[in-house]
Formats: C-alpha cells, structure tokens, sequence
C-alpha cells in the first residue's frame, strides 16, 4: 500500500472512504450481522387501528407460550421519549392510547422468530376506536377529536413570523404572484432495515446497546430516562450503518423496546424490523402543502414574500417543530428579499410520526419557491438566471431573520452551470418534447445551536498517541455511510503531517469516545472537523516539543511533514514520527489530547421564538439545471442530464463531495419524479422496495458536478457542508425542465406520468376552450 | 417480509414425477424461479408444505426450434429467452417483453411459465400478514370484500405478466400435462377474467412448454411503468401487424396491466383491408380505451393506465406500419 500524505491546504486528495473496502468485501459488520447466535429474537406487536382508546390487552396467553421468555407492554415503561425537550408525547410502547396504525403496542422476547410469531398472534387487544384523520385538513377541522388532548386543534406548533415590511413590498412590485403546491410524503428509504441488538448483564446491572442509529449520545439518554437507568450502566456502540439521512436521527421505538426486553430477559435481544415496519418507523419528510406569494419588479427584483406551509406530521412531535421552523427560517438565506412573512402549521394526524429528512424542512418550501419564480420570469420575459442574479446577497452579513453569512458561492454556482449546461445557446431551442430548467437551494452546515442545551463544546474530538507510533481518533461521531470518519482521520492526518494510513479513528462507543451529538444537520465535517483539527494542533505541540528536545532546537524552528520533523534540511537534524513519539513518551507514558469546537453565540441565530433554527455557521449553495424528455402520451420523463454546481466552502476530499453531491441530487430527483407514501386508511400502501418507487440505475441520468470553494473563513480548512444543499434544488429544476419542454404546470410532487397525462389532457381542454372563445370573438 | 414457515422441496427429474408429487400432496406448489411465488410466501399468502422444484425437469428447460415453429420450455429463464437469437428475431414482442421484466437478477432465475402464471396483484393483496389482517382481508385472499369495489362481488385484481400479451399477438399455443395426459391449448385459453382464479388449470396440471408458428407477423411489446426496472406495468401492450399492398392484412393486440386476465383486444378485424391511417389509429385507441377496465388495483389512477394503454397501442402500431 502506498503512503498518501494529505495536503489539504495545498492539493487536492482524492481519498476513498477508509472504511470502503470493507463495505465492498462485504466483512463490514451491520447491526444484524453481528453474533446473536445466543440472542433472543424480539419482535413487537402493532395497533391494528389508526386511533382509539385502549380497553383490553391480555398477553397472558402469549407469555405462557412454551419458548417465550418475555412480553413488555406500555404498563413496563411510563416514560415518554422524543428528541426535543419539549415534546416528548411518545410511549415507547402505547399507554391508554393508539395513534396510528402500527404503533407499536406490546413486545416479545422469544426462543425464536416463529414462537414469537405465534406469541404475538396470542396476543388479545381491545381498542374503542375514534375518529382518524389522515389530512392535515381533516385533522384542523373544528370538530375533530384531539388526538393529543394538550393540543388544540391538532397542532403541534403554529409559527408566525414577519421580517420586513411584507405589504409595502408587494405594493412596489409590477408582478405579484402566488402559487401552492402539494409535496407527497416521501421516504428515506435507506439500504439497511432497523435493527438493535441489546444485552443486558444481571451481573453488572449494565446495558450494552448496539444500534443503527445516526444519534448515539440521545439514544444513551433516552435508555436511561426510559428504562429509569443510571447513564453511566449504559454503553452505546454503533456498527455499521447502512445509511440513515434522517431515518435515524431521532431514538426509534423499537430501540428502547428492545432494551426493555433485554432487561426483562436479562440477558440478549435481537430486534430486526421488517421492511414494512421500517417504514412504518419512518420519521421522515412529511407531506406538505406549500403556498407562496411573490413580488417581483419588471427587471426581476424580488421586493417581498408570503410563504404558508401546512406539514402533516403524523401521530407525534418527533421533531415536527424544528421542521416546521426550518421551512420558515430557511426562505431566508439564499437571496436577498427585503420582507418576508412566514406561517407554519404543523398538524397532527393518525399516521406514523414524521421526522427529519435530508435537506430537513427546507426542500418542499424551496421547491415551491423555485418553481413559482420561474413561473413569474416566463411572464416577465426574464432569463431565470438572470432573475437570480438580479437577488443574490452579498456575504458577509445577516438576514433578517439573524442568519449569519460569512461565505457566499452562489453566483459562481450560477456561472458555472450555465456554461456547462450550454444554457444560453440552447434555451428555447430545444425540439419539442425536450426542456431545460435550473434552479437553486442552500443549507446549513451544522445547527449552531444544539438540542440538547448543556454547555459543552458542539464537538470534542480526542486523539491518541502511544509506544506504537499509531494515532488514534476518538469521536462520537456516527458514520452512516456519509464518509464521516473519513473527514476525522483526514483533519488528523493534515495537521500532523502525517500519511493517512497512520491515522485510526475509534467512532461512536460511548465507553471509548467523547460524546458527540451526532450525525445530524450536516454539522459533523464543520464542528468534528474543526475539533479533529484542534486535537491535532494540541498533539503536534507536544510532539514538536519533543522534536526540538531530541534535536536541540527551538520548537518554532521544527517542521512536521512526511511524517518527518526537520529543523533545516540536514539528515542529521530529521527524526521519524516513531523517534519522536518515544521521546515524547518518556516521563509522560501515552498521550491523549483533546480539541475542541463552538460555535459563538453570536451565530446562534435571531432573538425571536424558533430564531436558532436555521442557524449555522456557514451556508452550502447551488445551482444545477436539469435537461429532459417528456413523452407526451404516457406521461413518461426521462432525465437526459443534470448539471449541478455545490458551493461547499473547501472541498477537503473532492471524491467525497462529488459523491456527496451526486446522492443528494439523485435522492432529491427520487422525490421529483416517482417516490411518495400513501396510506390506504392509515395503513401504508407504500411499505416495500418495490411500491415506494426508488429510483433505479436505468433512471439515472449523467450527473455532471461541479464543486465551488467560496472558503468560509471559519469551515475547518475553509470547508462547509456538502451533503444536503444540492438536494432542494433538485425538484424544482426538473420541474422548470418540464414546464419549458411542454408548457404544463405541475403542482404536485412527485410528477409521476399519471400526473403529467392529467396535466396534459387538462392542457388540451383550456388550450381548445382558448380555440373557441376565439372563434366566438 | 417474514421468514418462510417450515416446508419441504423435493427436486423431481421428469414431469410424470412432478405430477406425481404435485397430486399426492395437497398443499404443495410447484416452484421454478420462484421471483413471485417466494414473496407471496414471506407475506403469508401461500403457506405450501412442499415445493415441487422444476429446474432439475432436463425437458422444460430448453428453447428447440423445428419446422412447425418454436417450441419454449416454462423453465426457460427469461434472461435465456431474451437473449435466444430466433426469438429476438422471428418473434420480437416476446423477446421485448422478456428484457423488460424486473431486473436483470430476477431475469437470471425467472421462467416463462412462472411468468404466464403470475399471480394477479392489487395494492391491497400484495402486502403483509399484519397489514391484510388490519384491513379485514379481501376477497382474493382470506375475505370477503373486495376494497377496489367494495359494492361488487368480483375480484379485480390485475394480471401483469409482460410474456402473455407479446405471446398472444404472435399466435402461441400452450401445452399443459396433468394426471390425465396432455393437453394443448391457444394460450388466450389459460386465463379467466377473475382475479381471484385467473388460471384455468386444474388440480396438480402443469404448464410444460409455449409453441410459436413457424410464422408469425412483425410485432412488438412496451408497457409503461414509473420506473425503467423492477416494476410491474402499469399497462402493457403487445402488437403483432401483418400489411399487405397498403392494408392491413392482420392485426393482433395484447393487453396486460389493466384487467384480470391478459387479453387479445376484440374486433381489430374491422381494421383488416383498410390503411392503417390515423383515423384508423384513432379508432383503435378508442378501442382500447373500451375495453381495458383497470381499476383502483395500482396507486398510479385507474385513468392513467386506461389512456397509457390506448396511446402505446396506437404508437406501436404505428411503429409496426412504418408511419
């Protein structure tokens, strides 16, 4: 293997995943992989009903059933869970109430998959049923039942918030327009189905957890207060995670439940979750109903907006209010509109609890946005990417809503895909059937403000150095597949000065590592990566240190690189890293060195309710344009190409970002084109690989990437997010695309062909009412 | 998906010993790629005690090619069949209907006969034990009510096999061998327009192989779908054409996706002896806007599929004409 030394500052790396080739051989072990040769098999019993009032569950004949070892039910844990302080309205297990279809009810710890198959068919449950709402319509309705009865109208959170002049700034406009569209709930339909595997020791009185979660730190929180458990008898330990974008960036019923189990038995449980049930365990982006105001000058100008967002959130808070928030904040950010007034409602309904998704809050609102000022640029006779110049920021500065911006690439990224795409020779020239569309999106890199307020640093990363000559990073932080820990042994390796292959890095064990909070609002390369950054700093001082000491020289006068230390350029006067390792050894014995990260309180956002969601230190950008084909008779769309632009600051290994870049486009073409949820009375119609309509390889169009670095002045090496701020600009592109290929609007996601044929066929009826008014005339 | 109850496979070598085994054992299924068979039993829905597997039977295994025509064995793979050069060639709507099945995995292991012999589907019979019993069942499997019509008392599950329609338009006939001999029928003759029974075997029988006519008119196959892989049409179409100094000498429609069964649409004969112009274009798409009747079995609208399918038979047919 060949030695790389890694010069972020200077080149650019192209770095595979350190973690790839395990992936690839396959012998990376995933939660339901790992030895539970001597594990009990979990399995839970679901509601059957969308809403109604408990009256009977008897698991008496279930627990006499020879093989079974355990049944839990709600009675077994009184303690609400949920990822935000304050809205935990969950049971892990129902108590009094069902909200949705397939809640889970009662579990089962068994010899076996089919004795707890046959125990949860004993299982005898008595519900009084209420009524179900299955829209955020329905469930506002003035007389419907309150599914929670703290919550009035079935709202989880209304959110009113105003910047700016909203009136006077529609009045100077030439053109106001407004449009709504409805965005489907869609998935995050990641590889690897749940899975949690738990021991717990009657011994010791301790839980070891191991779990596909993307938030260890609140898993280990959420045990303890359900299970009534001292935090430090817990350890979490993460496996490999086949991909999470959201799914698991909250702790998950069937988490706990296992763990309830694994006490009941005391001993090991393992819990597999079906892919029905994994879906119905989804917490992802909820259906949303978008409707937007827009004034625009006759040069394209944006002089105010309206938004009003209506998100089905499903049966519980989850993080419905954070999602609600991030729709408003986030209309803000990307240009510069001088009013802006935002209304949200979040809804309840009897539907499993929606969550965050990547791109969390923001993709349904830019869509709309999106679309609506291509709309008004078709009416205007404007260029879109004229429109957009015509509004761009200028950073550094703030919004109106407190957002800070301190680095802003968004008019290269228009630059660049407009030359790429051939946009000016080729708009309007297409032949019929064909169409180009652009449109742009942004995102946070990090939340700058954390959940879970404890005063401690956003990240702390500890590195390792000892008789081996080998550094190891300790983190928190959870790969899922994103390439985090990538990042981590890189930070290390660059500012040591040494090849990558010295570089371990130990993630998510909370018995080994330093807490983190986990993989979650793109904030693990910002805030991990500038701690990994000042961990390395702290341990090179202290090998320089030791440098100088063997070399007889002054530390400022050492120089670390090649995984040398030199003071001049004489051999006599060069130590290997292993050399200088002993030296610093000695008297000292093994080295651990802390960084650190925080974000100043002063880019923690706006002063009013909800101001620090949305808040981050540093925002990503795009642009992309997306070329299609639209058959007319079926309906079918086909994606010849999609030119994408991603400003993410530093591009620290441009193979990961590519990638990065790539998987948000395609995931957000996904939500475009073919995937939504639908439920059939409650129940989910969607429920497999094969109804929830992932895009195949065949759909896959080029993917042209282009990375823009801006260098945000606080990014670790000038780094920012670059795994979510391409995916929201992704929809309304190819929604744009289709509107110049064939002159239809579309306000519905996702445009599957039955849409586009009623789009068509109601084209058609105006176009030949159009006829005959003439005529008449 | 859960895990398969307990079962049996036996691994017969001829079909007298399937048949045999297939008869002495009620609750048995015989199983050759088993892509549609093995997911129906993960849901619960077939609970068989014994497989009876036939890719060990040497004589369904092969394509043979005589003067008579073409003779396909069901346990052909649908990659074989794609990939077989006299078929590609002579009878293209049954090679185009092939590769356009699944993907190219389930192609690897899926047969011809386990193809004619798909179950019917409905968005709310494909779905697991937990999920079918929370709705009270439905009248395919378990229930009483049909949840597409509740009013009715028919099942309206949709067949969605691609080779049916393609194989049809070319004129296939298909030979069955049961405990009382063998059998040969027009293929059109397998199935009922019932999605609850939509095969017309009887006990223990066994489809064993397809013959095509040595000559078959041009033909081709398409279907639409939300994605270009794995899924199951929506609506597809097959059409053979033979013209003849200008007309149209035969015309032949296969339609699959829509309704119970796959179906040769009725009356193209109206259409022999004239053009195939665009009033005659016009004419068959609004024939098969008649006789397609697909209902609430899919999530894509029942609409989509009924204009889908008349505007693919319109275009193949053009495509076939040369316009």
């Amino acid at each position: 293997m060949s030695d790389s030394t890694i010069q972020v500052e200077a080149g650019r790396p192209r770095v595979p995943l350190i973690d790839g080739i395990e992936k690839v051989t396959g012998t990376a072990q995933y939660t339901a992989d790992l030895d539970h040769a001597d594990a009990l098999v979990g399995r839970i019993f679901r509601s059957p009903v969308s809403h109604g009032e408990i009256v009977r569950l008897d698991v008496s004949k279930a627990r006499a059933l020879d093989g079974v070892l355990a049944v839990v039910t709600g009675e077994d844990c009184p303690h609400t869970y949920g990822v935000l302080p304050v809205a935990m309205n969950e049971y892990p297990l129902a108590r009094d109430k069902v909200r949705y279809r397939g809640e889970p009810v009662a579990a089962v710890a068994a010899e076996d998959a089919e004795t707890a198959q046959r125990a949860l068919d004993l299982i005898e449950f008595e519900v009084r049923e209420l009524p179900a709402y299955y829209t955020a319509e329905a469930a506002r309705a003035g007389d419907a039942v309150l599914i929670h009865d703290d919550k009035p109208g079935n709202f989880e959170r209304r959110v009113h918030h105003v910047f700016g002049d909203v009136a006077q700034g529609l009045a100077a406009a030439d053109l106001v327009r407004e449009t709504t569209i409805d965005c489907a709930e869609v998935n995050h339909g990641q590889i690897e189905p749940h899975a949690a595997l738990a021991q717990f020791d009657p011994f010791t009185g301790r839980l070891t957890m191991r779990s596909v979660s993307q938030v260890t730190y609140y898993l280990h929180l959420m045990l303890a207060r359900c299970l009534e458990m001292e935090e430090s008898r817990i350890r979490i330990i993460k496996p490999f995670v086949g991909g999470g974008f959201g799914a698991r960036v909250e702790v998950l019923n069937f988490e706990i439940v296992t763990a309830l189990l694994a006490r009941a038995v005391q001993g090991k449980v393992m819990m597999e979750l079906t892919r029905e049930e994994t879906f119905l365990t989804h917490r992802a982006r909820p259906q949303t109903t978008v409707r937007i105001k827009l004034g625009m000058t006759k040069d394209g100008r944006m002089t105010a907006c309206e938004a009003e967002v209506v998100q089905r959130g499903g049966a519980y808070a989850g993080y419905g209010i954070v999602t609600i928030l991030y729709a408003g904040a986030l209309v803000h950010g990307l240009y510069d509109i001088p009013a802006i007034q935002y209304d949200g409602y979040r809804v309840y309904a009897n539907l499993p609890p929606c969550g965050a998704m990547r791109g969390h809050g923001s993709v349904d609102m830019r869509h709309t946005f999106e679309v609506l000022v291509d709309r008004m640029a078709r009416e205007l006779k404007l260029d879109p990417f004229a429109v957009r110049r015509k509004n761009l920021l200028k950073a550094p500065t703030c919004t109106a809503n407190g957002l800070t911006i301190n680095s802003y690439g968004l008019a290269e990224c228009l630059d660049r895909v407009e030359r790429a795409s051939g946009w000016r020779e080729r708009i309007g020239r297409l032949p019929p059937g064909k169409g180009l569309g652009m449109a742009c999106s942004h995102y946070v890199s990090g939340a700058a403000k954390p959940i879970h307020w404890t005063g401690e640093p956003h990240a702390t990363v500890n590195v390792k150095v000892d008789f081996d000559g080998g550094v190891t990073a300790l983190t928190g932080a959870a790969d899922i597949g994103q390439g985090s820990s990538t990042i981590v042994a890189i930070a290390v390796a660059d500012t040591l000065g040494v090849p990558l292959e010295r570089v371990r890095v130990i993630a998510a064990d909370s018995a080994i590592t330093p807490k983190d909070n986990g993989a979650y609002s793109s904030r693990i390369t910002y805030m991990v990566g500038n701690a990994a950054i000042d961990a390395a700093k702290n341990l090179k001082e202290r090998l320089v240190a030791a440098a100088a000491r063997k070399l007889e020289a002054l530390p400022e006068d050492v120089a670390c690189e090649g995984d040398m230390f030199r003071v001049g350029h004489g051999e006599q006067s060069a130590l290997t890293f292993d050399e200088v390792v002993r030296e610093a050894l000695v008297n000292e014995g093994t080295i651990t060195v802390k960084g650190t990260f925080t974000c100043p309180p002063d880019m923690q956002g706006g002063k009013h309710k909800g101001g620090a969601v949305g808040s981050t230190m540093g925002f990503s950008y795009a642009a992309q344009v997306i070329e299609v084909s639209v058959d007319e008779d079926t309906g079918m769309i086909s994606v010849d190409k999609i030119w994408v632009a991603l400003d993410c600051g530093r591009a620290i290994n441009p193979l990961a970002v590519e990638g990065q870049i790539e998987g948000s486009v395609w995931m957000g073409l996904g939500q475009a084109m073919s995937e939504e949820t639908r439920y059939l009375d409650g129940l989910p119609a969607h429920a497999s690989m094969l109804e929830y309509r992932i895009a195949t390889s065949a759909e896959s169009p080029p993917i042209e990437t282009h990375i823009v670095e801006s260098i945000d002045p606080n990014g670790p090496f000038g780094a920012k997010e670059a795994s979510e701020g391409a995916l929201a600009s992704a929809p309304p592109a190819l929604v744009n695309a289709i509107a110049n290929a064939l002159g239809i609007d579309l306000d519905e996601l996702p445009v599957t062909p039955d849409r586009v044929v009623e789009a068509m066929v109601e084209r058609r009826r105006r176009d030949r009412l159009e006829d005959l008014r003439k005529a008449a005339s | 998906m859960s895990e398969l109850a307990p079962l049996r496979v036996a691994r017969p070598r001829d079909v007298e010993a399937a048949v045999a085994l297939r008869r002495a054992e009620n609750q048995s299924r015989y199983i050759a790629g088993g892509t549609d068979l093995i997911v129906n039993m993960r849901r619960g829905i077939r609970r068989p005690k014994l497989l009876i597997d036939l890719t060990g039977v040497e004589e369904l295994g092969d394509v043979s090619v005589t003067q008579r025509g073409v003779r396909i064995g069901a346990a052909v793979t649908l990659a074989q069949l794609a990939a077989e050069p006299d078929v590609s060639t002579r009878y293209r709507a049954a090679a185009e209907a092939a590769e356009a099945i699944a993907g190219p995995g389930h192609r690897s292991v899926a047969t011809v006969g386990g193809n004619l012999c798909l179950d019917t589907r409905c968005i709310y019979y494909n779905q697991s034990e937990w999920w079918r019993r929370a709705n009270h069942y439905c009248l395919k499997h378990a229930g009483t009510v049909c949840h597409v019509a509740p009013q009715g008392k028919r099942c309206h599950a949709a067949y969605s096999g691609d080779l049916a329609p393609a194989l049809m338009v070319l004129g296939a006939e298909i030979e069955i061998a049961g405990p009382d001999g063998h059998r040969r029928i027009p293929l059109a003759d397998l199935y009922a327009d019932n999605g609850r029974a939509h095969l017309k075997l009887m006990p223990g029988e066994l489809l064993l192989c397809v013959h095509l006519p040595a000559a078959a008119p041009p033909s081709t196959y398409a279907k639409v779908r939300l994605r270009g892989a794995i899924d199951f049409p929506l609506a597809g179409v097959a059409v053979s054409l033979a013209m003849a100094d200008g007309t149209v000498a035969a015309l032949r429609v296969g339609l699959t996706g829509t309704n119970p069964r796959p179906f040769l649409l009725a009356e193209t004969e109206s259409f022999v002896g004239r053009p195939l112009d665009a009033d005659a274009l016009a004419r068959l798409d609004k024939l098969v806007q008649k006789q397609v009747q697909p209902m609430r079995t899919t999530l894509a609208s029942a609409n989509y599929r009924r204009l889908a399918a008349a505007a693919l038979a319109r275009r193949l047919a053009a495509r076939l004409a040369g316009i």
